[in-house]
C-alpha cells in the first residue's frame, strides 16, 4: 500500500495544508519584499506618531523657571515664612542670602538675581525685575504680614489662623478633558484604519497575485495531481495570512514603542484591549478579502490580468477606505453606523468605530456575526471557482460559468 | 501483494470533448508494470489529453482508467510522477526545496524528501546549484529539475508528456538510463515523444495515436508484422520490368541500383530473389525493417482513408 514512501520508520508527511502554508510562509518571509514593506510601515507608522505628538504640542507646559530671591539683612528673618507661602500658592523660588545690598543690586542688574529684599523684616522693601510673578511678590507680602503681626504680640496660633487661607476646591472637567487628546485618538484610530487598509490590500493582492502565478508558470497542473483545490486555496490564504499577521505584530508593536517613547500619557485608541479586537477585525477582513480575491483570480491565467478580474472586490474595499474619512468627521452618523455592521465594509468602518469607542457591543457582535457568514459563503464560491477553472488556461473563464462547472463554447 | 502481472495502468475507453472537437475517443489500453510505453502521435492527436485524464487534472466524459484493477482516485494518483506538456514550477524557488516541497506533497516525510531531492539533483549533475532559483537555470537544466520533479517521490507510474524535448544529448541518455532503471525497478512508464528512433530503441511497446483514437499498438516487432514486407535488391543489371513475373511485388523506391520491393501479403520473397537473379548479378538482398518512422507514416495513412 505505502510503497511509495521509501522509509517504514519515518515520521507520517504533513498534511497537504500545512504544507502548502509552509511554503507560502518561507517564501515570503525570505523575499525582499516583505522586509521592504515592513521597513517601511514601520518608518510610517513612526513618522506619524511622532508628527501627531509634535502637532499636539508639549504634553505640559515647561515648568516656569525659579524665581531667584535675595535677602540681606534683617529681611533674612522672613526668608523660610516666604519659601512656605510661595510652595502655598504655586510659585517656585530659590532663596539666597546677600551680604550687602550693593552685591544684591549687582546680581540683579546683571540678571542673577530676580527679587532683592532689604531693610528688616516688618519694613523690607523689594527690588525686582519684570520676570517676577505677581505669586512671588504676593508670597512676600504674606511673609511680611506674618512677621507684623507676631511683632505685634499675636500668639502664633492666632497668627496662624489670621493668615490661614480659603480652602479652594479643584473640580475636574467630564472627558475628554482637553482637546489635544481627543485630536490624538481620531489620528490614532485613523493611522489604525490606514494600515488595515494598507495590510488588507496588499495581502490580498498577494494572494490573488498567487493564484494566477500558479496558474500563469503552469505549477497548477503539477499541484492539482497531487494537492486538492480546497487544500491548496487554504494552504495559500493561511500561510499568507500568517506573514500578514507577522507583519502587523512588527509594525503594531513598533507603533506602541514609539508611543510610549514620544508621550508617556495613554491613548485610549491605543489600549490593549483595543489592539486586540483590531486584530481580530483585521483577521475578518483579511479572510473575507482573500477569498474574494481568490475566488475571481483564478478565472485568468495572466498575471497583468489580475486587476482587472479583481476590480470588482477591490472596490468593496476602496469604498470602505473612502467611507473612513465620512466616519472620521461623523462617527455616528446612520448611514455609517449601518454599513460598519455589513461586510464588504465592515472590517475597516467597524475598526474605525471601535477606535473611536462609539460602536456598542450588540452592532460589534452583529458585525462580526455577518462578516463570518461572508466569509463562509466566499470559501465555498472560492472552492467552486478553484476547483472549475484553475486548470482552464488563456481567456478568462466567466464567473458564472467557474461557479457552475458549466463550460460555455 | 498483487502479482507484478496484475499491476498495469489500465485505459479503459475514456472520451473526451471539448465542444465539437473529438480529443480522444473509447481509447483503451493499458501500461504493465516494468514496462516503457512509447506514446506517440501527431500534434493533436490526443496524448497530452489522455494523459491529463489519467493525472486527474482533466476529468473524462466517460471512461475510466484504473491501477492495479482499482479505478484511480485522489490517493493513489498521488503515486504517479507527472511532467505535464506545460512545464511548470516556481521560477523563484530554490531547486532543492521545490523537489523536497512536490516530495512532501505526494506523502513523503520532509527528511526523506529531501534526502531523494539531493539524490536526484546529483543524478541530473545540478547538486552544486541546489541553492539556485529555478528561473536562473538554462531551459534544459530547467527541464532536468522538471524530471525530477516527477521521480523525486519514487511513483509506480510515471506518465511523461515529451520528457526528452529541449534535452542535450547527454541528458537523453541519462534520462533513457533513468527510466530504463525506474522501469527495471517495476514502475509503469508511459511516455509521449516525437522522435520515433529514441522510442524505437528503448520502448517495450508502442500505441500509435491519431484522431483520438489508438491505430497500433505493441512492440515495434509486432507493428512490423501488421505492414507488408520489404526487401532491398540491389542488382545493377535489373531492367524496367524484371518483376514482371512475380506476383504480388513491386519496386516502391530506388536508391541508385538498390530497390526497395514491397510484397503483398502472401507475397513470395525467395521468387523475388530468383528474378533479380536472372537480371545478373544481386550484391544486396535483404529484409527491409521498417523503422517506426515509416510504420508510423503509414499508419496514419491508412487512418486517414
Amino acid at each position: 500500500m505505502t510503497a511509495a514512501s521509501p522509509a517504514g520508520n519515518s515520521p507520517r508527511p504533513l498534511p497537504a495544508v500545512v504544507l502548502v502554508a509552509r511554503r507560502e510562509i518561507l517564501v515570503r518571509l525570505r523575499s525582499r519584499t516583505f522586509a521592504a514593506f515592513t521597513f517601511v510601515m514601520v518608518v510610517l507608522v513612526g513618522i506619524g506618531i511622532v508628527a501627531a505628538s509634535l502637532l499636539n504640542g508639549p504634553a505640559a507646559p515647561a515648568p516656569a523657571p525659579a524665581v531667584r530671591v535675595g535677602f540681606s539683612g534683617g529681611s533674612q528673618a522672613l526668608e523660610q515664612s516666604f519659601e512656605s507661602t510661595a510652595a502655598l500658592v504655586g510659585v517656585d523660588v530659590s532663596v539666597s542670602d546677600i551680604s550687602d545690598e550693593a552685591a544684591g543690586r549687582a546680581q540683579l542688574t546683571a540678571g542673577k538675581l530676580d527679587m532683592l529684599v532689604t531693610g528688616s523684616a516688618t519694613a523690607p522693601a523689594a527690588a525686582v525685575t519684570d520676570a517676577v510673578p505677581a505669586m512671588a511678590v504676593i508670597a512676600l507680602d504674606a511673609a511680611t504680614q506674618t512677621a507684623r503681626l507676631s511683632a505685634a504680640g499675636l500668639p502664633p496660633s492666632a497668627v496662624t489662623s489670621v493668615m490661614n487661607g480659603v480652602p479652594l476646591e479643584h473640580v475636574k472637567l467630564p472627558e475628554p478633558s482637553s482637546p489635544s487628546e481627543s485630536t490624538t485618538n481620531v489620528l490614532a484610530a485613523l493611522g489604525v484604519c490606514i494600515v488595515l487598509y494598507i495590510t488588507l490590500g496588499a495581502y490580498g493582492q498577494f494572494v490573488a497575485q498567487g493564484v494566477v502565478e500558479e496558474k500563469a508558470t503552469r505549477m497548477m497542473e503539477i499541484l492539482l495531481a497531487s494537492v486538492r483545490p480546497s487544500e491548496l486555496l487554504a494552504g495559500k490564504v493561511l500561510g499568507i495570512g500568517f506573514v500578514a499577521m507577522l507583519q502587523l505584530a512588527i509594525v503594531g508593536s513598533a507603533a506602541l514603542i514609539t508611543v510610549e517613547l514620544t508621550r508617556g500619557t495613554s491613548i485610549p485608541a491605543l489600549g490593549l484591549g483595543y489592539v486586540v479586537a483590531y486584530l481580530a477585525w483585521f483577521v475578518l477582513g483579511y479572510l473575507m478579502y482573500a477569498m474574494a480575491l481568490a475566488a475571481v483570480a483564478v478565472l485568468v491565467s495572466r498575471p497583468e490580468e489580475v486587476a482587472y478580474a479583481t476590480a470588482p472586490v477591490t472596490v468593496g474595499l476602496v469604498f470602505s477606505y473612502l467611507l473612513m474619512f465620512v466616519a472620521l468627521g461623523d462617527p455616528t452618523n446612520p448611514l455609517i453606523v449601518v454599513l460598519s455592521m455589513v461586510p464588504p465594509c465592515s472590517p475597516i468602518l467597524m475598526t474605525l468605530r471601535i477606535a473611536y469607542g462609539v460602536a456598542p457591543l450588540w452592532q460589534v457582535f452583529v458585525a462580526m456575526v455577518l462578516t463570518v457568514a461572508a466569509i463562509v459563503g466566499l470559501t465555498w464560491v472560492a472552492g467552486r471557482t478553484y476547483a472549475n477553472s484553475a486548470l482552464r488556461m488563456g481567456t478568462r473563464v466567466r464567473f458564472l460559468d467557474a461557479l457552475s462547472g458549466r463550460r460555455s463554447t | 501483494m498483487t502479482g507484478t502481472n496484475q499491476r498495469q495502468l489500465e485505459i479503459d475507453g475514456i472520451s473526451k470533448r471539448y465542444g465539437d472537437t473529438v480529443a480522444v475517443e473509447e481509447l483503451s489500453f493499458d501500461v504493465r508494470a516494468g514496462e516503457l510505453f512509447g506514446f506517440v502521435g501527431r500534434n493533436g492527436a490526443g496524448k497530452t489529453t489522455t494523459m491529463r485524464i489519467v493525472l486527474g487534472v482533466l476529468a473524462a466524459d466517460r471512461g475510466e482508467v484504473r491501477w492495479s484493477g482499482r479505478p484511480l482516485d485522489f490517493k493513489t494518483r498521488r503515486r504517479i510522477g507527472y511532467m505535464p506538456e506545460e512545464r511548470g514550477l516556481y521560477p523563484k524557488m530554490r531547486i532543492a526545496e521545490q523537489l523536497t516541497y512536490l516530495g512532501e506533497l505526494h506523502g513523503m516525510a520532509g527528511r526523506d524528501a529531501a534526502a531523494a531531492a539531493l539524490q536526484w539533483l546529483e543524478r541530473f549533475d545540478l547538486a552544486e546549484r541546489r541553492n539556485a532559483e529555478l528561473q536562473t537555470l538554462s531551459l534544459g537544466n530547467q527541464q532536468r529539475i522538471q524530471l525530477a520533479a516527477a521521480l523525486v517521490f519514487s511513483p509506480e507510474v510515471l506518465v511523461l508528456d515529451e520528457p526528452f524535448a529541449g534535452l542535450d544529448p547527454v541528458a537523453v541518455d541519462v534520462l533513457t538510463e533513468v527510466l530504463r532503471e525506474r522501469a527495471k525497478a517495476g514502475v509503469a512508464v508511459i511516455f509521449s515523444s516525437h522522435e520515433l528512433e529514441l522510442v524505437e530503441r528503448i520502448c517495450d511497446r508502442v500505441g500509435i495515436i491519431d484522431h483520438g483514437h489508438l491505430v497500433a499498438i505493441g512492440s515495434v516487432e509486432d507493428l512490423r508484422r501488421g505492414g507488408p514486407d520489404r526487401l532491398w535488391v540491389d542488382a545493377p543489371a535489373a531492367g524496367e520490368d524484371w518483376l514482371r513475373n512475380v506476383p504480388g511485388a513491386t519496386v516502391v523506391q530506388a536508391d541508385g541500383s538498390r530497390l526497395l520491393v514491397e510484397l503483398a501479403p502472401g507475397g513470395n520473397d525467395q521468387a523475388v530473389l530468383q528474378a533479380a537473379l536472372r537480371t545478373g548479378p544481386v550484391r544486396e538482398f535483404r529484409l527491409a525493417e521498417q523503422s517506426l518512422g515509416e510504420l508510423f507514416r503509414s499508419y496514419i495513412e491508412e487512418n486517414q482513408q
